[in-house]
């Protein structure tokens, strides 16, 4: 099927412009709004963890800490909605796509809002425990490479490609594809809470947010596979990028010749 | 030398000489250490294996040496299903395998052209199993037939080997598209562009009906032990020698599809031409006679001339294209029909959408299994607007409607049941051909429904067109109804350790 070009759907062109403006006010305001950012300045670094805290949450607003979280949220994890979105909308009368659109997305920026708020707490605790930054930026890299070759992230990882049954009329359609949204979010976050960590103990640093939005967008095109401890890594998107441009250029090179 | 497969049953004997060289080939295979990869057992592992199944059905044993770990690598598991490579992939299986056996048979002092036979079960008095795979001995009565497997249980699980052929259909072959969607649409003749995504939910038409029936039919399973036939999982299906017998035969029907008419066509994509190792999967790599391996493409395997083989018969089961008929059958007059047809073939992507589901997942438990789906009333409206407009000026080819079985989940691969519509209560389903959807044999769900296996426990998708029934009720002036009765007849009780349940039943219009 397919012999006509055509162009992308409504719903992607509006989840990638959303995506693009959130990368956009990060870039502007440096991830300005996160917490992780006002401890970067290790002024604090002396206090009790209590009052660490408390000050943090003095000075940041919750609405500034949220707003952190939401950008952070749909520029880094709303790219990895695309498939299960996909499943949501095929099996929804075409009326109510946009509501199982809408209604997806809030269960999984639900979970992701309270994950991402409860990393930017541990990640003040981080730097509280250890003030030093490069330790503390080792000790996150350690903890996020074990937790990638853990079996425990292969499971987080196999449940992020479930795609449920959905109903399709009624309250139950709508409780099914918020139910969706929360378990999709709940793996995903389950796969990806120690590289966002990461994320936020470089506070905020654009090319370690791409970097990481890409190995953990690459590393969901591998498929489910048995759990054990081994290193998994974006292995296939990089044969597909490598395969992709051999391939167009051997066309190119025919065309030519 | 270009060879000829011929249809087993019209070989001129039981034992004649093709099936007979056949015999001798597979048992110079079988003779073969686990690790040779031009053995029987490596061959079959190939399309898969499942080394605690092989081990239970005697297939493997701790004295077995195993392969190195590059030949395992490079080699085995690699059938494709689920996905539009399924065609190309086995074509190529079957190309490798028969070079193998024929190597073989050339050594024996047997003929050069030897070719694999095919076991065309929808022929007239050729369901049944051909008989030299049904009987323990050689022609000259000796007892190790190497054609005869004991884990052979049929669609009764007695033993009685054969396919029911009111059960199987061609409704395949007049498909106009070779791949489809997994929106809930046609899955195409050959089956879902699963991109970048390894194998799919759902089976390609062709591969759903007869591919899947007849592997879970033929290979059945064991009642007493509750394990499946060979034939019935994809991990052991190689290890049976029917099993290229029938796969020849699905190749054959690849070809009759591309035939007939002309303007069916392979994919030009060049995902589809290059295969899976442009969308970040392996390569098609086999081995062959003299160790040396052969790497291929889908574009490579389109082309039968170019292969250097062809079928005995590749004439289509009907002379008239399934879209003419159906028009004709609407009303529409020949001449309009012919041309919407060749429109819609050249037509570019088709709208799917929700026609109507059920409410909630279905056990399939016993000897049936009911439910309702609910259709929407300004979808249904569509359909009917398609339908009574059906040749008008201007207008397309009305929509297509598809029954689809989603997340069908369970432990029994040999489970096998027809679906029908709408049958009147109290009536036997079986009485009513006219209103069968479509026979599922749940090949490779005992796989898919493992919470960490390749399909992340989702179970499988089938999908069935039933744009026919919905014509039907349309001509009838009943199809505004709110719900369709969907009945499921198992060809045998389903015990529930095996744990069978459906998602969701849905239906699907396609605009054309």
């Amino acid at each position: 099927m397919g012999r006509a070009a055509h162009w992308p759907d409504t719903w992607l062109v509006v989840l990638g412009s959303i995506i693009l403006l959130a990368w956009w006010l990060l870039a502007r305001d440096s991830g300005g709004s996160m917490v992780s950012t006002f401890c970067s300045s290790d002024t604090l670094w002396a206090v009790p963890l209590s009052l660490r805290l408390d000050l943090v949450l003095m000075l940041v607003s919750p609405a500034q800490l949220a707003s952190g979280s939401a950008l952070m949220i749909a520029a880094m994890m709303l790219p990895l909605v695309i498939a299960p979105l996909r499943h949501v909308r095929d099996r929804s009368f075409a009326r109510q796509r946009a509501r199982a659109t809408i209604l997806f997305t809030a269960g999984y920026v639900v979970v992701w809002m309270i994950v991402a708020i409860v990393l930017q707490l541990i990640a003040v605790a981080a730097r509280w425990a250890v003030p030093t930054p490069l330790l503390c930026f080792a000790l996150a890299v350690i903890t996020a490479i074990l937790w990638q070759v853990s079996p425990t992230k292969q499971w987080c990882l196999n449940r992020c490609h479930r795609r449920p049954h959905l109903a399709a009329f009624g309250a139950a359609a709508d409780r099914d594809a918020f139910d969706f949204g929360l378990t999709n979010g709940a793996s995903c976050a389950g796969s990806c809470w120690a590289l966002m960590l990461l994320t936020l103990l470089i506070q905020g640093q654009m090319l370690g947010m791409i970097a990481v939005t890409l190995f953990i967008f690459a590393e969901q095109l591998e498929g489910p596979a048995q759990l054990k401890w081994r290193w998994r890594g974006p292995s296939k998107a990089l044969r597909i990028a490598v395969a992709q441009v051999r391939m167009r250029l051997t066309i190119a090179r025919a065309k030519i010749l | 030398m270009a060879y000829t497969r011929k249809n087993v049953w019209e070989l001129g004997g039981v034992w004649a000489d093709p099936i007979l060289w056949y015999a001798r080939g597979v048992k110079a295979m079988k003779a073969r250490a686990l690790s040779e990869p031009t053995g029987w057992r490596f061959y079959a592992a190939i399309h898969g294996i499942d080394q605690d199944l092989w081990r239970q059905l005697g297939y493997l044993s701790s004295g077995d040496a195993m392969p190195g770990s590059g030949d395992i690598e490079t080699y085995w598991s690699q059938c494709q299903h689920g996905s539009w490579y399924f065609l190309p992939w086995h074509r190529g299986y079957l190309l490798a395998f028969e070079a193998v056996v024929r190597d073989a048979v050339v050594k024996l002092g047997g003929p050069s052209d030897w070719a694999l036979p095919y076991w065309n079960y929808f022929k007239q008095n050729q369901d049944a199993l051909p008989p030299a795979f049904a009987s323990a001995h050689w022609p000259d009565g000796q007892g190790d037939n190497p054609l005869y497997v004991p884990q052979r249980y049929g669609p009764n699980n007695d033993g009685g080997v054969y396919v029911p052929v009111n059960m199987i259909n061609l409704n395949a072959l007049g498909d106009p598209d070779f791949s489809g969607v997994a929106s809930g649409g046609s899955p195409g003749f050959g089956g879902v562009n699963t991109g970048f995504s390894h194998g799919g939910q759902v089976h390609g038409g062709i591969e759903t009906q007869p591919h899947d029936w007849v592997h879970g039919l033929v290979g059945g399973g064991d009642p007493q032990s509750n394990l499946p036939g060979l034939m019935s999982d994809p991990d052991t299906a190689g290890l049976d020698p029917v099993f290229w017998l029938h796969h020849a035969n699905v190749d054959r029907l690849w070809e009759v599809w591309r035939k007939n008419p002309t303007s069916h066509l392979d994919p030009t994509d060049a995902n589809w031409v290059n295969g899976p190792l442009v969308v970040g999967g392996g390569s098609f790599v086999l081995p062959m006679p003299g160790g040396v391996s052969w790497t291929y493409t889908p574009g490579q395997m389109s082309d039968l001339s170019q292969l250097n083989y062809t079928y005995d018969d590749v004439s289509p089961p009907s002379a008239t294209p399934e879209m003419v008929a159906r028009l004709e059958r609407l009303g529409v007059t020949l001449e309009t029909a012919n041309a919407l047809a060749r429109s819609t073939a050249m037509a570019g992507p088709k709208t799917v959408e929700l026609l109507g589901a059920n409410n909630e997942s279905l056990r399939v438990i016993g000897t049936e299994a009911g439910t309702s789906v609910t259709l929407d009333t300004a979808v249904q409206r569509k359909v009917s607007t398609s339908l009574e407009t059906a040749g008008a000026a201007g207008k397309p080819a009305p929509d297509r409607i598809f029954l689809n079985l989603q997340n069908v989940r369970g432990l029994n691969d040999a489970t096998a049941f027809s679906v029908y519509i709408n049958v009147p209560e109290g009536e036997d389903p079986v009485q009513h051909p006219e209103l069968l959807a479509g026979s599922i044999a749940l090949f490779g769900v005992r796989k898919a429904t493992l919470a960490d296996g390749e399909h992340a426990g989702d179970g499988l998708t089938f999908v069935f067109e039933i744009t026919q029934i919905i014509d039907a009720m349309h001509l009838a002036g009943a199809l505004n109804v709110s719900q369709l009765r969907v009945r499921l007849v198992p060809v045998k009780p389903v015990p529930e350790a095996a744990q069978i349940s459906i998602g969701r039943i849905s239906i699907f219009r396609q605009s054309t």
